[in-house]
């Protein structure tokens, strides 16, 4: 019986701690990141990510995770060295957070401040264009992240002795269905 | 996890300069293999090399091998990632290791044969004749394998 009680009490905790206006869930997604070298141009792409957004007040945050080892760029060795110069096994997941008003004109471009923890660094990108799109009740979200190795400490990794760019663009194709 | 990772990276790259530092001698030898032989007092060309020439040209093989074998051990002795599973150019790459490393085997043994033989006063025969053969089928495998893992080659600056 006082287990049942205890139970009772945590489920109504925890019901007061998610109580949210609405939510967001993450149907499918596609981050690709673009590497660059005088050599190559290469895309590495995850379709791994998840991720949710709660609605309180009229503003929505969003919290969106991938595994650093899910980018397949085509090829198993550039997909480890990138995993070991990103510090993928100290810092395995991808982490991008963000705000967002409740109501957002439904079609058209739409600009976000996203929070971005990846390789045991936590970079900022403010007023990034994304590009809403609606049909039926799914909302499609994508842009570009302009993501750097400098910003997040990564040190360029090299072919033939010649560095990559330091641009590494992170395109986000993402469909979210509200829960 | 993170510590095995740089050391399979610093093993790799290693592998990487020593690979094509290897490929320097190796194409030297491949040009002063059909060097290996002298000119006549008529001016043709004879069968019997000079010492000199041999010499120059055996000492290029052993580099080479040197070299290769040093190569070689970087990429054997890196350490391998659990579960992961080999895709794209490094296939390719380590199947013409199969051709080239007993090709790089093969090659200096067939040339001390083919040394000895020279040395004796003898015409380069049996399977010593098929060192350069050998030879060229490895340098063969052996560009292939570094193009293998650099293509496709798309250039932008």
């Amino acid at each position: 019986m006082p287990r049942r009680i205890l139970l009772v009490c945590v489920m109504v905790a925890l019901s007061a701690l998610c109580r949210a206006d609405g939510g967001w869930l993450l149907q499918q997604s596609t981050l690709t990141y673009h590497m660059s070298h005088p050599m190559h141009q290469v895309d590495g792409v995850s379709r791994a990510a998840k991720g949710k957004g709660a609605c309180h007040d009229g503003t929505c945050d969003f919290l969106i995770a991938a595994p650093v080892n899910t980018f397949d760029s085509g090829d198993s060795n550039r997909d480890l060295h990138m995993v070991q110069v990103t510090r993928g096994a100290q810092f395995p997941m991808v982490v991008v957070r963000t705000s967002l008003p409740e109501q957002t004109p439904p079609s058209g471009t739409i600009f976000a401040d996203l929070e971005v923890q990846f390789a045991g660094q936590t970079v900022k990108y403010n007023h990034v264009q994304l590009q809403k799109t609606i049909s039926g009740n799914e909302v499609r979200i994508t842009g570009t992240i302009p993501a750097t190795c400098s910003d997040f400490k990564i040190d360029p990794p090299s072919f033939l002795m010649v560095p990559i760019k330091n641009e590494i663009p992170v395109r986000v194709d993402m469909t979210w269905r509200p829960m | 996890m993170q510590a095995m990772l740089n050391r399979r990276t610093e093993m790799l790259k290693i592998h990487q300069r020593l690979g094509l530092i290897t490929t320097l001698p190796m194409a030297a030898a491949v040009i002063t293999g059909p060097m290996a032989k002298a000119k006549g007092r008529n001016g043709q060309t004879i069968t019997e090399p000079t010492q000199a020439n041999l010499d120059f040209h055996a000492a290029l093989g052993g580099l080479t091998t040197v070299l290769y074998g040093a190569t070689a051990y970087y990429a054997i002795f890196a350490p391998k990632v659990p579960g992961a599973r080999r895709r794209g150019a490094i296939r390719l790459h380590r199947a013409l290791a199969f051709v080239h490393g007993p090709g790089m085997i093969a090659t200096p043994l067939l040339g001390a044969m083919a040394y000895k033989q020279e040395n004796a006063g003898e015409k380069v025969h049996g399977l010593a004749s098929a060192h350069g053969t050998v030879a060229w089928v490895t340098v063969a495998a052996y560009g292939a394998a570094i193009i293998s893992v650099s293509w496709p080659i798309k250039l932008k600056f």
